[in-house]
C-alpha cells in the first residue's frame, strides 16, 4: 500500500513538473518525428522499390511497428542506468538510502514518472495522425489486440527497468559504465526492431531477437503483426522469464552494491 | 527508560582493496592481485543522549563519514527516526514549489495527508518559510534552499538529525540564521543533533559536546567548552604600545611573538613552562605598553593542535 501511495505521488509530481516546463515534451516531440519519420520516409521508399512488399510485409505494418518502438523510447527507460551512474559518482545515493524507501524501486518510478507525461501526450496525437495518414492494419481491430499490447508494454517497460538498472548498477564496481550502455542499448535497438522492423529480420537475427532480453523488452513492435495472434502468449512468457531471471540479477548484485555503499568513506 | 539516543559499541569496519605489484605480471595482477587492508574504523564506542548537540569532527579521512553510515546502515528501520541534512547535496525537487518537496516527503514517510499539511503549515512557522513557499526551489538563494532542506528533513518528526556541513557556502548573516534554527527546533522538538562539520563556528554555536576522530579512533569526546582548556597549553597575550614598539628583544624560553609591529605586539606563552603571571611580570618589563589582553586560543586553533598532536603521535 505505501509502495502504491508513493509510486502514486511520484508519478503525479512529475507529471506536474513536466506540465510546468512543457520544453521537455517539446524536445521529445522533435527528437520522435525526426528520427521516426526519417526512418519512415526510407522504409516508405524501399517498400515503393520492392511493390509495396518485403518477406510478405507491407509498409503499413512496418510503419505501425516503428512506431511502437519509438513510442515506447518517449519513456526513456533507458536512461535508468545514467541516473544511478549519476547517483553513486555524486553521492546522492546516500541521501536516497537514509529514506525508508527500496532505492532501486523508487528509481524506477522515478524513471516511469519522468517520461509517461510526453509518452501520453505524444502516443495519443501520433497514433491518431497516424490512423488519419496510413490506417489501421486488420490485425490491430482485433479484440485479443489491446489487452496483449498491454500486457506486453508493461513486460518489456519491467524488462527494460531490470535491464538498464544491470548497467547502471554496474557503477558501483566500474568507473564508466557508457561502454557497457552503449553495447546494451545499440543491442536494445537493433534486436527490438528500430533500425529494421523484425518482420524483415532473416531467421537467426529473428531468433535472436525473440529469445534474447534485448529483443524481449521490445516485443511491442510484433504486436501488429499475424503472428502474434498465435504467438502473444510465447512471447510473453518469454518475457516473463527474463523479468524473472534478470529481477533476480539485480536484486543479488543490489544486496553487494548496499555493501560497497557501507564501505565507502566521504 | 533509556535516556539515549544513539549507543555505539565497539564499531569496527575493515576494508581491502587490491594494490598492483609491479614486479608481478598483469595476468597475476588480475586474478591473483595483492590486497591492501585498512581499518577505517577501530572499535569505536560512545553514547548519545536525547536532546543532545554533538560534533563529531576530524580531518579528511580520519573515519566520520564511515562510522555515520555504519550508524545508519540499518536503513530502513532507522529512517524513520533519523533526518539528514547534506549541505553539499540537495534533497529537493528544483523545479516545483517547496510545498511539492515537502508534500513528497511526507508520503515517502508515510505520513497521513492531515498530518503532512499540518506538519507542513508547524515547519513554515517554525522556519519562516512563508515567503518563498511557492516559488520553485532552483529560484531560491542558498540560505533560503539550506532552511528549506533543513525544514524538509524534518518533515517526519525524527528523534535525531544528522548534519553534515549544513552552513558550507552560506554567508555570515544566513550562517547564523540557520544555527540559530537548528538550536530552535532542538530546543522546542529535543531533536538530538549529530554535526559534521569544518566550519568551527557550527561547532562552537550548536554543540555542547564535541567527539574528535582520527585514524578511526575516537582521540577525544568531551565537553566543547572545555576543549580549549583541556587541550591548549597555550594563552595569547596582546600588548598594545603607549607610544611605538621601536624595538623587539628575544624573548625568554616560553614565549614567543606570534606577530608584531610597532603599535602592537602579540605572544604566545606556553603555560607548561611559564606561567601567565610570570609571563606578564616579564613582558611588563621590557615593553611599554598602554593596553594588555590574556585570551585562549580561538576552537580552530584548538582543533587544529589536536589533529596534528594526533598525528605526530601516530
Amino acid at each position: 500500500m505505501k509502495e502504491i501511495r508513493l509510486a502514486t505521488k511520484i508519478l503525479k509530481t512529475l507529471v506536474k513538473d513536466r506540465i510546468q516546463y512543457p520544453d521537455k515534451l517539446v524536445v521529445d516531440t522533435i527528437g520522435v518525428i525526426a528520427r521516426c519519420g526519417i526512418l519512415l520516409i526510407l522504409y516508405g521508399y524501399v517498400f515503393k522499390l520492392n511493390d509495396g512488399v518485403i518477406n510478405g510485409t507491407t509498409f503499413l505494418f512496418a510503419v505501425w511497428s516503428i512506431f511502437f518502438y519509438f513510442s515506447f523510447s518517449v519513456l526513456r527507460l533507458r536512461d535508468i542506468s545514467g541516473e544511478i551512474m549519476r547517483d553513486i559518482q555524486t553521492g546522492n545515493i546516500e541521501v536516497l538510502f537514509s529514506k525508508p524507501i527500496s532505492y532501486l524501486s523508487y528509481r524506477m518510478w522515478w524513471q516511469v514518472g519522468s517520461g509517461i507525461y510526453s509518452f501520453v501526450i505524444i502516443t495519443i496525437f501520433a497514433t491518431l495522425a497516424l490512423i488519419f495518414i496510413m490506417g489501421l492494419p486488420s490485425t490491430m481491430t482485433m479484440s485479443i489486440f489491446i489487452p496483449t499490447l498491454i500486457l506486453t508494454f508493461i513486460c518489456g517497460a519491467i524488462l527494460s527497468l531490470f535491464l538498464y538498472s544491470i548497467v547502471g548498477l554496474l557503477s558501483f564496481w566500474i568507473e564508466d559504465i557508457n561502454p557497457v550502455f552503449w553495447i546494451v542499448d545499440k543491442a536494445v535497438m537493433i534486436l527490438g526492431g528500430s533500425y529494421l522492423p523484425v518482420a524483415l529480420f532473416p531467421a537467426f537475427m529473428f531468433k535472436i531477437a525473440l529469445w534474447s532480453p534485448f529483443g524481449a523488452s521490445q516485443f511491442v513492435t510484433h504486436t501488429v503483426y499475424e503472428t502474434w495472434q498465435i504467438n502473444w502468449y510465447q512471447l510473453v512468457g518469454i518475457q516473463l522469464f527474463w523479468i524473472v531471471l534478470l529481477g533476480l540479477v539485480v536484486y543479488f548484485m543490489f544486496e553487494r552494491a548496499k555493501q560497497k555503499v557501507s564501505v565507502n568513506g566521504g | 527508560m533509556n535516556s539515549n539516543s544513539i549507543i555505539v559499541s565497539n564499531l569496527t569496519k575493515k576494508f581491502s582493496f587490491s594494490v598492483r605489484n609491479t614486479s608481478s605480471g598483469w595476468l597475476k595482477n588480475l586474478f591473483s592481485p595483492e590486497t591492501k587492508e585498512i581499518v577505517a574504523v577501530n572499535d569505536i564506542s560512545f553514547s548519545v543522549k536525547h536532546g543532545e548537540r554533538i560534533a563529531f569532527i576530524g580531518p579528511n579521512g580520519a573515519g566520520k563519514s564511515t562510522t555515520i553510515k555504519m550508524l545508519t546502515k540499518d536503513r530502513k528501520k532507522l529512517a524513520y527516526q533519523i533526518g539528514t541534512v547534506f549541505g553539499q547535496r540537495s534533497q529537493l525537487l528544483p523545479n516545483l514549489p517547496l510545498t511539492d518537496s515537502l508534500e513528497f516527503f511526507g508520503v515517502m514517510y508515510d505520513m497521513p495527508e492531515k498530518e503532512i499539511k499540518k506538519r507542513i503549515a508547524e515547519l513554515v512557522e517554525l522556519f519562516d518559510l512563508d515567503s518563498f513557499m511557492t516559488q520553485p526551489v532552483r529560484k531560491l538563494s542558498l540560505g533560503q534552499r539550506m532552511r528549506a532542506e533543513v525544514a524538509a528533513s524534518l518533515i517526519h518528526k525524527p528523534k535525531i538529525i544528522l548534519l553534515d556541513e549544513p552552513t558550507i557556502g552560506l554567508d555570515v548573516v544566513a550562517k547564523k540564521s540557520l544555527r540559530d534554527l537548528l538550536l530552535k527546533i532542538n530546543k522546542e522538538e529535543n531533536t538530538t543533533m549529530f554535526l559534521t562539520s569544518h566550519d568551527v563556528g557550527d561547532i562552537e554555536s550548536l554543540c555542547d559536546r564535541t567527539i574528535v576522530i582520527n585514524h578511526g579512533v575516537v582521540m577525544r569526546d568531551l565537553p566543547t567548552q572545555d576543549l580549549a582548556k583541556t587541550f591548549v597549553y597555550e594563552k595569547y597575550i596582546d600588548l598594545v604600545a603607549l607610544s611605538h614598539f621601536n624595538n623587539f628583544p628575544e624573548l625568554p624560553e616560553g614565549m614567543s611573538y606570534s606577530s608584531r609591529d610597532k603599535n602592537k605586539i602579540t605572544v604566545v606563552v606556553d603555560i607548561n613552562k611559564m606561567s601567565v603571571q610570570e609571563s606578564l611580570k616579564k613582558l611588563l618589563d621590557l615593553f611599554e605598553v598602554e593596553d594588555i589582553d590574556v585570551y585562549n586560543a580561538d576552537l580552530e586553533t584548538v582543533i587544529r593542535h589536536i589533529y596534528e598532536r594526533d598525528s605526530t603521535s601516530n
